[in-house]
């Protein structure tokens, strides 16, 4: 399903400063897997899950999800990918605080100009799924932290994408809202979607959902 | 039920600039002053090209001064029947007028003899000939001179002061308005007489003869004629005051054009901050719209209509501001620019003129550009890497 090929990436800070991070990196994820990247800050994780999204492009090597190589895809085609594909979860949710809730949930499909009873359809859905129905006409800066995250990921999950991708899902969450997140993950692995996290909280390393964890260390995969 | 037009995205644009509401207040004020500042200057212009343009069409085509040292006095009626003879000359008139100071008011009248069996030199005088009493002292008034005198208690008569002290009454007996109030505003009517006992004139005497030429080709063979038989006289033609008038109305239109560089010059400085680039928080937005899905140009449409609703709503509220300023409150201050000589000239109430070219001009140097500056740096930031723009 995902499929990284000595992928190097490199970020060039300043013209006499190059970082890389990602040095040959070659990864294989399953359909209906959940993967657990693990490794410290600054390992690479996060732009291992920003090469699968389509939100950066390797330096060197290619990524290829369902066959495609979204690597050298141009940037409109990468955007088309991303809306239909892929549901990322930032790790600071990446919510737009002046809007509410489902208006923030919603706002992948505004491009789309669907019809209203389309986007209500896909809204009920996720907020059913998500358990933010009472929520939902709340601006996302009035909600807690655990609701926010809800609403980040139901709206990674609005157009119902066959890949997760989740960057630090609970750095800004206490135990208890981990927890719950754990919760979500098990029902969205019940759905059969491939899951990605990159994560360094121990919460995630041991837990019967995971099928996989990966140590990535200064760019490799250890 | 789908439209065309994507009302999501026009609701998102909306919603963005409510939430930064300081931000879009500032802008829209701004870019709402600009453009009720240049529209005000264009009202003001157009209305007073168009005063000034209906006041030379009245003009006379040739207009004979007697002049002594350079200086005008009063000229012989006599020589009406002289200029009569001239071949090609239609007609001939000796007028009476001078103006008046009435120093209560800190204004100058123009005050024109009519005589009742005399052929009007203009259209607007023939209906006054008609209103005015003739067998006693009695006076049409134009509505600033009205205002003027009403002012100052004056209601049924005026009181002039003759120059050797005593007083002339004159009945006040209608008020009446021309084409343009430029030109009728602070013009008193009344006989030839009454003006020649107001301006101690002997009868003999006019202030200057106003000649008509029936073919247009001829004024300058008819006015050189006149000038070999009186080289003590100034011969002046319609295109020699039209040039004049001109002159004035351009010393004034360099004001105006100080101005409309000083407008245009700032909001170009906005334009310029706004185009050098946007902050870290809208880069970010800009990325995360394209993190979920959002093309390019989906960012770019987005940024358009924000850009339109700004610029458009402030294009609309200068241009009815403006309207009410010129139109309504008469342009105070800015009125004065370009009417100047306000101390001598009673106020008068720009004429009403629709220009849609002023309106294309006006939205054209606003809201476009505006669009443009907001489009070009959001181009620049959506054609990042999203990973690059949201880190």
């Amino acid at each position: 399903m995902i499929k990284l090929k000595n992928i190097i990436k490199q970020y060039e800070v300043n013209s006499q400063n190059i970082v890389i991070a990602l040095k040959g990196i070659d990864l294989h994820i399953k359909e209906g897997e959940l993967v657990v990247l693990r490794g410290a800050s600054g390992s690479g994780k996060s732009t291992i899950l920003s090469l699968i999204a389509a939100l950066s492009k390797p330096t060197s090597g290619e990524v290829l999800v369902n066959g495609d190589r979204i690597s050298k895809l141009p940037d409109n085609f990468a955007a088309d990918f991303r809306r239909h594909s892929i549901g990322f979860v930032f790790q600071k949710y990446n919510l737009m605080p002046m809007l509410s809730a489902k208006e923030n949930i919603i706002l992948p499909l505004v491009p789309m100009n669907l019809s209203s009873d389309e986007i209500e359809e896909k809204l009920k859905r996720v907020l059913k799924m998500f358990q933010i129905e009472h929520k939902e006409n709340q601006l996302v800066k009035n909600l807690s932290g655990g609701e926010q995250q809800r609403v980040a990921i139901a709206r990674a999950n609005i157009n119902n994408p066959k890949i997760i991708l989740a960057d630090e899902p609970t750095a800004n969450l206490d135990e208890k809202l981990s927890l719950a997140f754990i919760e979500i993950l098990k029902e969205l692995k019940v759905e059969g979607k491939t899951i990605v996290i990159a994560t360094h909280d121990p919460l995630f390393f041991g837990l019967d959902i995971v099928d996989r964890e990966i140590e990535i260390y200064q760019g490799s995969i250890v | 039920m789908r439209s065309k037009i994507n009302l999501y995205i026009i609701e998102y644009a909306i919603n963005s600039l409510l939430s930064q509401k300081y931000k879009t207040f500032f802008v829209t004020s701004v870019l709402s002053v600009l453009v009720f500042l240049l529209s005000s200057l264009f009202f003001i212009t157009n209305s007073i090209k168009y005063e000034l343009n209906s006041t030379l069409e009245a003009l006379p085509e040739i207009t004979v001064q007697k002049i002594k040292a350079g200086r005008h006095y009063d000229i012989d009626v006599g020589v009406v029947d002289e200029i009569l003879e001239i071949t090609g000359v239609e007609s001939a008139l000796a007028r009476v007028w001078g103006y008046y100071y009435f120093e209560n008011a800190g204004v100058n009248f123009s005050i024109i003899g009519l005589d009742e069996y005399e052929e009007q030199y203009k259209n607007s005088f023939v209906k006054v000939a008609k209103e005015l009493d003739f067998s006693k002292p009695s006076m049409i008034v134009g509505e600033g001179v009205k205002k003027v005198i009403d002012k100052n208690y004056y209601r049924e008569y005026f009181n002039f002061i003759k120059p050797n002290g005593t007083l002339k009454k004159v009945d006040i007996t209608g008020v009446f308005s021309s084409d343009t109030e430029l030109e009728s505003n602070d013009v008193i009517v009344m006989s030839k007489e009454s003006v020649r006992e107001i301006f101690d004139m002997d009868e003999s005497k006019a202030t200057d003869i106003v000649v008509r030429v029936a073919n247009h080709n001829e004024i300058a063979t008819v006015a050189s004629k006149i000038k070999l038989l009186y080289p003590d006289s100034r011969v002046v033609t319609k295109d020699d005051l039209k040039i004049s008038y001109q002159n004035i109305f351009d010393y004034k239109s360099g004001i105006f054009l100080a101005l409309f560089v000083i407008s245009l010059f700032t909001f170009f400085i906005i334009i310029y901050d706004k185009a050098s680039g946007l902050s870290s928080e809208q880069k970010r937005e800009i990325g995360i719209l394209k993190a979920i899905g959002w093309r390019v140009d989906d960012v770019l449409r987005e940024k358009f209509y924000e850009g339109f609703i700004v610029s458009f709503f402030s294009y609309t509220l200068g241009i009815i501001a403006a309207l009410a300023f010129v139109y309504i409150l008469k342009a105070p201050l800015l009125q004065n620019i370009f009417t100047g000589y306000s101390q001598l000239k009673t106020s008068f109430n720009l004429p009403f003129v629709f220009d849609v070219q002023t309106l294309a001009l006006i939205f054209f140097l606003s809201v476009p550009i505006y669009i443009a500056a907001i489009i070009i740096p959001s181009w620049r930031s959506a054609t990042l890497e999203a990973d690059e723009v949201i880190r």
